[in-house]
């Protein structure tokens, strides 16, 4: 959980931010994102909303899918052209410099699947809503949505203890970054508004890291 | 909740304080009222709720990163990027039936209205430099007059800032005294506070065009007090004298980083660290930027007179009031010394015609 909050500090280093990512989730990052690529259509062609350096995208190529992804970040962006460029991923993913907004210029029923890793829990609830929305019209039927990200736990008590764990790290993000990241509640009931049916929701780390697979009904 | 959030706001208005971000009723909104945009510092909307109670509109609130407008914008936080987001997912397009957004003018430095337009199919609108102005910018039919372009930095406005200035400095201050200077803390948070909040409230009144050397000024009057009190036979000078030495002590502090605190002045702190190789300590840069580098004299602002098509987008939007059209109906700098390199006018400029050309490599960076 709380590489989740200091994501934020990392984020100043985009390009050792994969590097200082894996060091403080002990490995969890990738394993996540490994996860993520597994759950991809081979050959799929897949959206990434909020695709940082690139790095689940990679795996998700290796798995031959095609994948687009947007990040806001600028220095983000810059990190995933470099990737690109070395890991020679031309042609199988581009990534454009824009925020969820810019999701309403992708066609109708364009992509098979669409994934996010701890992005939408740094929009604001409108901005998540609007990201949704467009993820189930832009999905093929059939396809699928895949999110990991931070979640409000569904208990009192694991609220608390949550937020009491969470609470030196939000203040240490806040006073180096002046943001931070804010766990996202009721995920599962804001997919299925837009239409699209939760397939799974898988709960770790004190019930506060949700891993939710979505479908497209055909 | 909202109370303390508003204390912490006010006292603390140097960190930021975020407010959801989003679409507010304020009144009884319908399809024809408008939409003014604002950022999501906390302080702000209370304020803005507070002063437009008596309408009816629609707040827009886009992300600021929980900062107020100017100092987000300035720090490219408030940016097309938010406003565009904030009218997009915020439904405020099924809300109402035109297409018109009032946009902050102090916004200006971080949100280009060009690219609003051409990204949300909008017009848009500056509306007034003040809130408490926005009644009388509706009365007028949506359109300011000349002192709802300005800024004016008024003693209450000073005082304010000042205020909210004061308590990071101030409590920064009080752990060094308790630690090193203990028998005198009592002395400091009254002499602090006094000669920051006096210094802050009069500065414009105080000869000098550098808060350093207004701050020398204040200090030389203060030693003229010090020697006078020592030397006036039946003075006691030992219970204010403590008080007199620690104010000349913190008045050239807060005079030398007055830019920062005071939002029409300049940093004197700035260019000396981009001078002396320091281009930036954490976060916060002193060189690398337009602005920094205008500030320090690495950059100038120019009009290129062949390219501006006299549009007085500049003479609109600058809140000093820097530029004006010249006699062949281009734009010209009159008011340079008062420019505080906000970068308004170089950021809405729609033909290229205001530049920024650097005429000195910066330092830091050589």
């Amino acid at each position: 959980m709380f590489s989740y909050v200091f994501m934020k500090i990392l984020e100043m280093r985009p390009r050792s931010y994969d590097r200082r990512m894996q060091k403080a989730s002990r490995g969890r990052t990738r394993q996540m994102k490994e996860k993520i690529a597994g759950q991809m259509p081979e050959k799929g062609h897949v959206l990434e909303i909020g695709c940082g350096t690139g790095e689940l995208a990679g795996f998700m190529v290796e798995r031959g899918c095609t994948v687009e992804g947007f990040d806001l970040s600028p220095s983000m962006v810059g990190a995933a052209m470099e990737r690109i460029e070395k890991e020679n991923l031309s042609g199988r993913f581009s990534v454009k410099c824009m925020g969820v907004e810019g999701m309403d210029d992708f066609p109708d029923e364009n992509f098979d699947a669409v994934v996010s890793t701890l992005a939408l829990s740094e929009l604001s609830d409108d901005e998540r809503r609007f990201a949704l929305k467009h993820a189930s019209r832009i999905l093929k039927p059939g396809g699928r949505l895949v999110i990991a990200d931070e979640v409000v736990p569904r208990t009192k008590v694991r609220r608390f203890i949550h937020s009491v764990a969470r609470l030196p790290l939000l203040i240490l993000t806040y006073l180096i970054t002046g943001t931070s990241t804010r766990p996202i509640s009721g995920l599962s009931s804001q997919i299925k508004e837009t239409g699209l049916s939760v397939r799974k929701e898988e709960r770790s780390q004190g019930d506060s890291f949700a891993f939710v697979i979505a479908l497209k009904e055909k | 909740m909202m109370f303390s959030k508003t204390i912490w706001g006010f006292l603390f208005r140097l960190f930021p304080c975020p407010t959801r971000v989003g679409l507010r009723r304020i009144g009884n909104p319908g399809p024809d009222s408008p939409v003014l945009v604002t950022c999501n510092f906390h302080l702000t909307v209370q304020r803005l709720k507070k002063i437009l109670h008596s309408l009816d509109l629609w707040l827009l609130v886009a992300d600021s990163k929980g900062v107020n407008v100017w100092c987000a914008a300035g720090a490219e936080e408030f940016n097309t990027h938010s406003v565009v987001s904030a009218v997009k997912t915020s439904g405020i397009g099924d809300m109402v039936t035109h297409r018109t957004l009032i946009l902050p003018p102090l916004g200006a430095p971080g949100i280009r209205a060009a690219d609003v337009r051409a990204k949300t199919g909008w017009q848009t609108k500056w509306g007034p430099v003040y809130a408490k102005d926005i009644p009388r910018f509706k009365e007028r039919g949506f359109r300011r007059d000349e002192s709802m372009k300005r800024i004016r930095y008024d003693l209450k406005e000073r005082f304010d800032t000042a205020i909210g200035a004061l308590f990071p400095f101030y409590f920064l201050g009080v752990i060094i005294f308790l630690v090193f200077f203990r028998d005198f803390l009592f002395d400091y948070l009254v002499a602090g506070a006094a000669a920051f909040l006096a210094f802050l409230s009069l500065c414009p009144w105080i000869p000098g065009k550098r808060g350093i050397t207004k701050a020398i000024l204040c200090d030389a009057i203060l030693l003229a007090m010090v020697l006078t009190f020592e030397f006036l036979p039946g003075f006691d000078t030992r219970l204010f004298l403590p008080l007199l030495i620690i104010a000349m002590v913190m008045v050239p502090l807060y005079g030398l980083e007055l830019g920062g605190i005071a939002s029409t002045m300049k940093s004197d702190l700035d260019p000396f660290l981009a001078k002396h190789g320091i281009g930036a300590i954490g976060n916060i840069s002193f060189a690398g930027t337009i602005r920094t580098e205008i500030l320090n004299g690495y950059r100038v602002l120019t009009c290129d007179r062949e390219i501006c098509n006299g549009c007085r987008t500049c003479t609109e939007i600058c809140p000093q009031g820097v530029w004006q059209m010249g006699q062949d109906n281009r734009a010209e700098m009159i008011r340079k010394g008062a420019c505080t390199a906000c970068r308004a006018c170089l950021v809405q400029c729609e033909t290229g015609a205001i530049q920024a050309p650097t005429i000195q490599p910066p330092k830091a960076y050589q």
